[in-house]
Protein backbone atom coordinates (compact mmCIF):
# COMPACT_ATOMS: atom_id res chain seq x y z
CA UNK A 1 0.00 0.00 0.00
CA UNK A 2 1.16 3.33 -1.05
CA UNK A 3 1.70 5.80 1.67
CA UNK A 4 2.37 9.74 1.62
CA UNK A 5 4.33 10.35 5.17
CA UNK A 6 5.71 7.75 7.53
CA UNK A 7 5.85 8.51 11.43
CA UNK A 8 8.19 6.08 13.36
CA UNK A 9 6.68 6.11 16.92
CA UNK A 10 8.49 2.60 17.90
CA UNK A 11 9.37 2.07 21.69
CA UNK A 12 7.31 5.09 22.52
CA UNK A 13 3.98 4.69 24.93
CA UNK A 14 1.03 6.25 24.20
CA UNK A 15 -0.30 8.80 24.25
CA UNK A 16 2.94 9.50 22.29
CA UNK A 17 2.45 8.35 19.11
CA UNK A 18 -1.26 9.72 18.99
CA UNK A 19 -0.22 12.97 19.25
CA UNK A 20 2.86 12.43 16.55
CA UNK A 21 0.32 11.22 13.98
CA UNK A 22 -1.97 13.70 14.68
CA UNK A 23 0.79 16.59 14.44
CA UNK A 24 1.73 14.36 11.16
CA UNK A 25 -2.06 14.36 9.77
CA UNK A 26 -2.40 18.10 10.13
CA UNK A 27 0.64 18.80 7.69
CA UNK A 28 -1.07 16.51 5.05
CA UNK A 29 -4.15 17.47 2.71
CA UNK A 30 -7.29 15.35 2.79
CA UNK A 31 -6.80 12.09 1.02
CA UNK A 32 -3.12 11.40 1.87
CA UNK A 33 -2.19 7.95 3.93
CA UNK A 34 0.57 8.45 6.79
CA UNK A 35 2.07 5.00 8.15
CA UNK A 36 2.60 4.60 11.47
CA UNK A 37 4.82 1.88 13.10
CA UNK A 38 4.67 1.52 16.72
CA UNK A 39 5.72 -1.18 19.36
CA UNK A 40 2.88 -0.48 22.33
CA UNK A 41 0.45 -2.93 22.24
CA UNK A 42 -2.18 -0.15 23.68
CA UNK A 43 -1.69 1.68 20.12
CA UNK A 44 -3.95 -0.83 18.34
CA UNK A 45 -6.99 0.53 20.34
CA UNK A 46 -5.82 3.38 20.58
CA UNK A 47 -5.22 4.21 16.87
CA UNK A 48 -9.22 2.58 16.39
CA UNK A 49 -10.50 5.41 18.94
CA UNK A 50 -7.93 8.04 17.39
CA UNK A 51 -10.04 7.41 13.80
CA UNK A 52 -13.36 7.48 15.35
CA UNK A 53 -12.77 10.47 17.19
CA UNK A 54 -11.22 12.35 14.59
CA UNK A 55 -13.42 11.02 11.26
CA UNK A 56 -9.51 9.53 9.47
CA UNK A 57 -9.95 6.67 8.35
CA UNK A 58 -8.10 3.40 9.39
CA UNK A 59 -7.40 1.87 6.17
CA UNK A 60 -5.32 -1.01 8.01
CA UNK A 61 -3.84 -1.83 11.26
CA UNK A 62 -1.59 -5.05 10.98
CA UNK A 63 1.27 -6.35 13.36
CA UNK A 64 4.55 -7.07 11.24
CA UNK A 65 7.63 -8.60 13.24
CA UNK A 66 6.38 -7.62 16.44
CA UNK A 67 5.64 -3.97 15.70
CA UNK A 68 2.27 -2.38 14.72
CA UNK A 69 1.77 -0.93 11.55
CA UNK A 70 -1.07 1.34 10.77
CA UNK A 71 -2.47 3.40 7.27
CA UNK A 72 -4.62 6.18 8.22
CA UNK A 73 -6.30 8.34 5.40
CA UNK A 74 -6.39 12.02 6.17
CA UNK A 75 -10.41 12.94 5.92
CA UNK B 1 -20.17 -24.88 51.43
CA UNK B 2 -19.42 -22.40 48.36
CA UNK B 3 -21.95 -22.15 45.88
CA UNK B 4 -21.49 -23.46 42.41
CA UNK B 5 -20.17 -20.81 39.95
CA UNK B 6 -19.19 -22.00 36.51
CA UNK B 7 -15.46 -22.37 35.68
CA UNK B 8 -15.62 -18.25 34.22
CA UNK B 9 -17.29 -17.55 37.26
CA UNK B 10 -15.30 -18.87 39.81
CA UNK B 11 -11.85 -18.03 38.29
CA UNK B 12 -12.97 -14.48 38.56
CA UNK B 13 -13.76 -14.97 42.09
CA UNK B 14 -10.30 -15.97 42.59
CA UNK B 15 -8.83 -13.27 40.89
CA UNK B 16 -10.72 -10.84 42.88
CA UNK B 17 -9.57 -12.01 46.25
CA UNK B 18 -5.89 -12.97 45.31
CA UNK B 19 -5.79 -9.00 43.83
CA UNK B 20 -6.97 -8.04 47.49
CA UNK B 21 -4.44 -10.16 49.28
CA UNK B 22 -1.62 -9.71 47.03
CA UNK B 23 -2.28 -6.20 47.36
CA UNK B 24 -2.48 -6.11 51.09
CA UNK B 25 0.73 -8.21 51.71
CA UNK B 26 2.47 -8.19 48.50
CA UNK B 27 3.51 -11.72 46.11
CA UNK B 28 5.48 -13.74 48.42
CA UNK B 29 3.05 -12.42 51.56
CA UNK B 30 0.40 -14.36 50.62
CA UNK B 31 0.00 -18.30 50.03
CA UNK B 32 -1.94 -20.39 48.26
CA UNK B 33 -3.53 -22.20 51.09
CA UNK B 34 -4.30 -18.11 52.14
CA UNK B 35 -6.15 -17.06 49.01
CA UNK B 36 -8.25 -21.00 48.85
CA UNK B 37 -9.52 -20.69 52.48
CA UNK B 38 -11.05 -16.87 51.47
CA UNK B 39 -12.18 -18.07 48.39
CA UNK B 40 -13.98 -21.20 50.42
CA UNK B 41 -12.47 -23.65 47.68
CA UNK B 42 -9.76 -26.60 47.33
CA UNK B 43 -6.62 -26.01 46.44
CA UNK B 44 -6.81 -28.68 43.51
CA UNK B 45 -10.31 -26.13 42.63
CA UNK B 46 -7.09 -23.25 42.76
CA UNK B 47 -4.59 -25.75 40.75
CA UNK B 48 -7.37 -26.46 38.14
CA UNK B 49 -7.49 -22.61 36.96
CA UNK B 50 -3.81 -21.38 37.28
CA UNK B 51 -1.16 -23.59 37.47
CA UNK B 52 1.16 -21.82 40.24
CA UNK B 53 0.98 -18.91 42.18
CA UNK B 54 3.20 -16.86 39.92
CA UNK B 55 0.45 -17.97 36.86
CA UNK B 56 -2.70 -16.15 39.26
CA UNK B 57 -0.15 -13.62 40.06
CA UNK B 58 0.19 -12.43 36.31
CA UNK B 59 -3.70 -12.77 35.48
CA UNK B 60 -4.42 -10.47 38.15
CA UNK B 61 -1.78 -8.31 36.48
CA UNK B 62 -3.60 -9.18 33.05
CA UNK B 63 -7.08 -7.74 34.19
CA UNK B 64 -5.19 -4.58 35.41
CA UNK B 65 -4.33 -4.30 31.52
CA UNK B 66 -7.54 -4.26 31.09
CA UNK B 67 -8.21 -0.98 33.09
CA UNK B 68 -5.14 0.23 31.40
CA UNK B 69 -6.23 4.57 30.96
CA UNK B 70 -6.89 6.00 27.48
CA UNK B 71 -5.34 8.78 26.49
CA UNK B 72 -6.77 8.98 23.41
CA UNK B 73 -9.83 11.31 23.88
CA UNK B 74 -7.25 13.87 26.38
CA UNK B 75 -5.09 14.43 23.27
CA UNK B 76 -7.73 14.41 20.52
CA UNK B 77 -9.66 16.55 22.72
CA UNK B 78 -7.25 19.28 23.51
CA UNK B 79 -4.62 21.45 21.52
CA UNK B 80 -1.31 19.87 21.20
CA UNK B 81 -0.82 22.41 24.00
CA UNK B 82 2.14 20.58 26.75
CA UNK B 83 0.38 21.49 30.22
CA UNK B 84 -3.16 21.20 28.61
CA UNK B 85 -2.13 17.45 27.20
CA UNK B 86 -0.55 16.86 30.46
CA UNK B 87 -3.32 18.13 32.89
CA UNK B 88 -5.78 15.95 31.35
CA UNK B 89 -3.12 12.92 30.97
CA UNK B 90 -3.00 13.22 34.72
CA UNK B 91 -6.55 13.35 35.23
CA UNK B 92 -7.12 10.72 33.49
CA UNK B 93 -4.41 8.72 35.14
CA UNK B 94 -5.35 9.75 38.30
CA UNK B 95 -9.02 8.96 38.48
CA UNK B 96 -8.40 5.34 37.22
CA UNK B 97 -6.06 4.90 40.15
CA UNK B 98 -7.94 6.20 42.63
CA UNK B 99 -10.87 3.62 41.43
CA UNK B 100 -8.30 1.06 41.40
CA UNK B 101 -6.23 1.43 44.62
CA UNK B 102 -5.19 -2.54 44.89
CA UNK B 103 -3.02 -1.58 41.94
CA UNK B 104 -1.16 1.13 43.81
CA UNK B 105 -0.58 -1.33 46.59
CA UNK B 106 0.35 -4.07 44.19
CA UNK B 107 3.29 -1.95 42.49
CA UNK B 108 4.43 -0.49 45.93
CA UNK B 109 4.85 -4.34 46.95
CA UNK B 110 6.85 -5.23 43.90
CA UNK B 111 9.16 -2.25 43.89
CA UNK B 112 10.86 -4.41 47.09
CA UNK B 113 10.11 -8.15 46.18
CA UNK B 114 8.62 -8.28 42.79
CA UNK B 115 9.57 -9.95 39.41
CA UNK B 116 11.29 -7.99 36.90
CA UNK B 117 8.36 -8.63 34.50
CA UNK B 118 5.79 -7.32 37.25
CA UNK B 119 8.31 -4.05 38.27
CA UNK B 120 8.31 -3.69 33.93
CA UNK B 121 4.62 -3.95 34.12
CA UNK B 122 3.71 -1.14 36.80
CA UNK B 123 6.64 1.05 35.14
CA UNK B 124 5.46 0.82 31.87
CA UNK B 125 1.91 2.83 32.92
CA UNK B 126 4.68 6.02 34.22
CA UNK B 127 5.95 5.68 30.94
CA UNK B 128 3.22 7.63 29.20
CA UNK B 129 3.91 10.60 31.45
CA UNK B 130 7.92 9.95 31.15
CA UNK B 131 7.62 9.95 27.33
CA UNK B 132 5.41 12.44 27.10
CA UNK B 133 7.29 14.81 28.93
CA UNK B 134 10.67 13.92 28.23
CA UNK B 135 9.90 13.93 24.40
CA UNK B 136 7.84 17.78 24.39
CA UNK B 137 10.38 19.04 26.70
CA UNK B 138 13.33 18.52 24.42
CA UNK B 139 11.01 19.68 21.51
CA UNK B 140 10.00 22.99 22.96
CA UNK B 141 14.27 23.10 23.55
CA UNK B 142 14.95 22.59 20.43
CA UNK B 143 12.54 24.98 19.24
CA UNK B 144 13.74 27.24 21.60
CA UNK B 145 10.74 28.11 23.37
CA UNK B 146 12.13 26.94 26.87
CA UNK B 147 15.50 27.46 28.42
CA UNK B 148 17.96 24.20 28.65
CA UNK B 149 16.54 21.86 31.08
CA UNK B 150 17.23 18.14 32.04
CA UNK B 151 13.97 16.45 30.00
CA UNK B 152 15.04 13.21 31.99
CA UNK B 153 15.45 14.25 35.53
CA UNK B 154 12.17 16.67 34.89
CA UNK B 155 10.05 13.42 33.87
CA UNK B 156 10.77 11.55 36.92
CA UNK B 157 10.17 14.70 39.44
CA UNK B 158 6.58 14.50 37.63
CA UNK B 159 6.41 11.10 37.64
CA UNK B 160 7.41 11.06 41.68
CA UNK B 161 5.04 13.79 42.51
CA UNK B 162 2.27 12.25 41.16
CA UNK B 163 2.85 8.97 42.33
CA UNK B 164 3.12 10.79 45.94
CA UNK B 165 -0.16 12.53 45.79
CA UNK B 166 -1.73 8.87 45.22
CA UNK B 167 -0.03 7.35 47.90
CA UNK B 168 -1.15 10.33 50.27
CA UNK B 169 -4.67 9.64 48.91
CA UNK B 170 -5.77 5.90 47.96
CA UNK B 171 -3.04 4.58 50.24
CA UNK B 172 -2.01 6.39 53.33
CA UNK B 173 -5.43 8.56 53.45
CA UNK B 174 -3.23 10.93 55.44
CA UNK B 175 -4.64 13.65 57.68
CA UNK B 176 -3.00 16.60 56.30
CA UNK B 177 -4.89 16.80 53.01
CA UNK B 178 -7.80 15.56 53.95
CA UNK B 179 -9.48 18.86 53.30
CA UNK B 180 -7.75 19.13 49.52
CA UNK B 181 -9.70 16.62 47.44
CA UNK B 182 -7.38 14.79 44.98
CA UNK B 183 -8.33 16.85 41.97
CA UNK B 184 -7.39 20.27 43.79
CA UNK B 185 -4.43 18.38 45.11
CA UNK B 186 -3.15 17.47 41.01
CA UNK B 187 -3.81 20.53 39.76
CA UNK B 188 -1.70 22.19 42.56
CA UNK B 189 1.45 20.10 41.98
CA UNK B 190 0.75 20.42 38.32
CA UNK B 191 1.12 24.60 38.31
CA UNK B 192 4.00 24.01 40.51
CA UNK B 193 5.75 21.85 38.41
CA UNK B 194 5.17 23.67 35.07
CA UNK B 195 7.04 26.82 37.35
CA UNK B 196 10.60 24.70 36.99
CA UNK B 197 9.71 24.65 33.11
CA UNK B 198 11.11 28.26 31.92
CA UNK B 199 9.34 30.13 28.98
CA UNK B 200 12.61 31.86 27.12
CA UNK B 201 10.85 35.21 25.73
Amino acid sequence: MSFDAELDAKGLNCPLPILRAKKAITALNAGQVLKIIATDPGSVKDFEAFCNQTGNELLSSAEVDGAFEFMIKKS
Amino acid sequence: MAKRLSAEERRASIIKVAKRLFAQAGFHGVSIDEIVKEVGVSPAILYRHFESKDELYEAVLHEFSATRESYVEAVVANDIGFEQVLRSMTTVFVSSIMSHPDMLKMEMHSQLEGSEASQEFFLNRWKSFTDYIEFNLAELQAQKKIHPINAKATALIYQGIIREVLLQKCVQQADRFQEMPVAILVDEVISLFMKIIEPRK
